[in-house]
């Protein structure tokens, strides 16, 4: 079943892209706050969260966000070539990613990210696949009546 | 490699298929009720008949009202939030990264060789590029969840006002730390720029309009 909760394939790019970013924004809030309150001094806590907040959760946010741009955009390329939806655009996806941002460190470095991030999407989507079994066993949807001539 | 590319298309000989209801005469009725009470599912004679076979229904969850107010329409806040951001990480990120890779090539060593002048653009570029990139990135966020959540919850309606004073708050909180006068400026830029895009917005795109799609 295509998901319909998405955008259309080249627009969802953007929308990945802010989507991927706000996310790591609040999360990199969260972190970096708890973590720049834990070491900074008595007395200045609140303003080294703050400040660790400041330098970091932006950081946090762009590599987020260029991680799931790079990644929806690569789930585009391979959804147009093999004119298919299943599981394993996102894991081929995941691979490119995984290749493409870690390209600057050299071929080896690429191909074990490339790797890892096969393989943290195939397991995502295995768990994926597992849960919508157990869901769709546990409650079976009622079957919709034929179309009415 | 099938399980990788996809299996490819075999050439199947088409069936039509073929669903005909015949009303021959017979030729030992003697009256029309025999006619009529012929065994004849009326169902077939639907142009959509035997579809249902194998076909996906579509459902769809809710019916949300669209807003429809410049680039792209909008579900809610969080399709605002999803492409304000995007669009707004995007292009700081192309700007900075073009003026790294200007940068880069101004500044880059003559006569090293071409590895490392690579290297040196590309530094250039991530240094430029990311940084923008962040620094719009978050105050797109800022910008879109005070415009289209918080304000948009306060006053009940999406306008130019909420725009521009999203933007002025927005930039407000992106310079509060570096102190009054930085903050006022940033701002005031940001309340101009918000109001740029909504004049620009009605121009290009006319009025706002909201639309239910199933009624």
């Amino acid at each position: 079943m295509a998901d319909q909760g998405r955008d259309p394939c080249p627009i969802v790019i953007i929308n990945d892209f802010g989507g991927a970013f706000a996310m790591g924004i609040v999360g990199g809030t969260i972190w970096h706050g708890i973590k720049g309150f834990r070491n900074s001094p008595l007395g200045e806590r609140r303003a080294g969260a703050f400040s660790a907040i400041r330098m970091r959760a932006p950081v946090v946010g762009g590599n987020f966000g260029t991680w799931g741009g790079v990644f929806s955009t690569m789930d585009c390329t391979v959804k147009a070539i093999r004119r298919k939806e299943d599981p394993f655009n996102s894991i081929i996806a995941g691979f490119m990613t995984g290749g493409a941002l870690a390209f600057r460190g050299g071929w080896r470095y690429a191909r074990n990210g490339a790797i890892s991030c096969g393989l943290l999407l195939a397991v995502i989507e295995g768990v994926g696949i597992a849960v919508g079994r157990y869901f769709a066993a546990a409650q079976a949807p009622p079957m919709q009546a034929p179309m009415a001539a | 490699m099938s399980w990788l590319f996809g299996k490819k298309k075999e050439e199947q000989p088409k069936v039509e298929e073929v669903r005909e209801v015949t009303f021959d005469l017979d030729p030992n009725a003697n009256s029309a009720a025999s006619f009529l009470n012929a065994d004849l599912d009326t169902t077939k004679l639907h142009p959509m008949a035997g579809l249902d076979a194998g076909m996906e229904y579509f459902t769809l969850e809710g019916n949300e009202t669209i807003y429809y107010d410049g680039l792209l329409p909008s579900r809610g806040w969080n399709d605002d939030l999803c492409y304000g951001t995007g669009v707004l990480y995007l292009s700081g990120l192309g700007v900075g990264g073009f003026s790294g890779l200007m940068e880069g090539l101004r500044t880059v060593q003559e006569g090293a060789p071409a590895k490392i002048k690579i290297n040196h653009v590309l530094n250039t570029i991530t240094k430029r590029g990311p940084f923008l990139g962040n620094s719009m990135g978050v105050l797109g966020f800022f910008y879109n969840i005070i415009n289209s959540k918080i304000l948009y919850d306060i006053r009940g309606k999406h306008d130019s006002f909420n725009s521009i004073a999203a933007g002025a708050i927005a930039g407000a909180i992106f310079r509060a730390p570096r102190g009054t006068k930085p903050m006022l400026i940033a701002s005031g830029i940001t309340a101009a720029g918000a109001g740029v895009w909504c004049v620009f917005k009605q121009a290009v795109f006319g009025p706002p309009a909201e639309k239910t799609p199933l009624e």
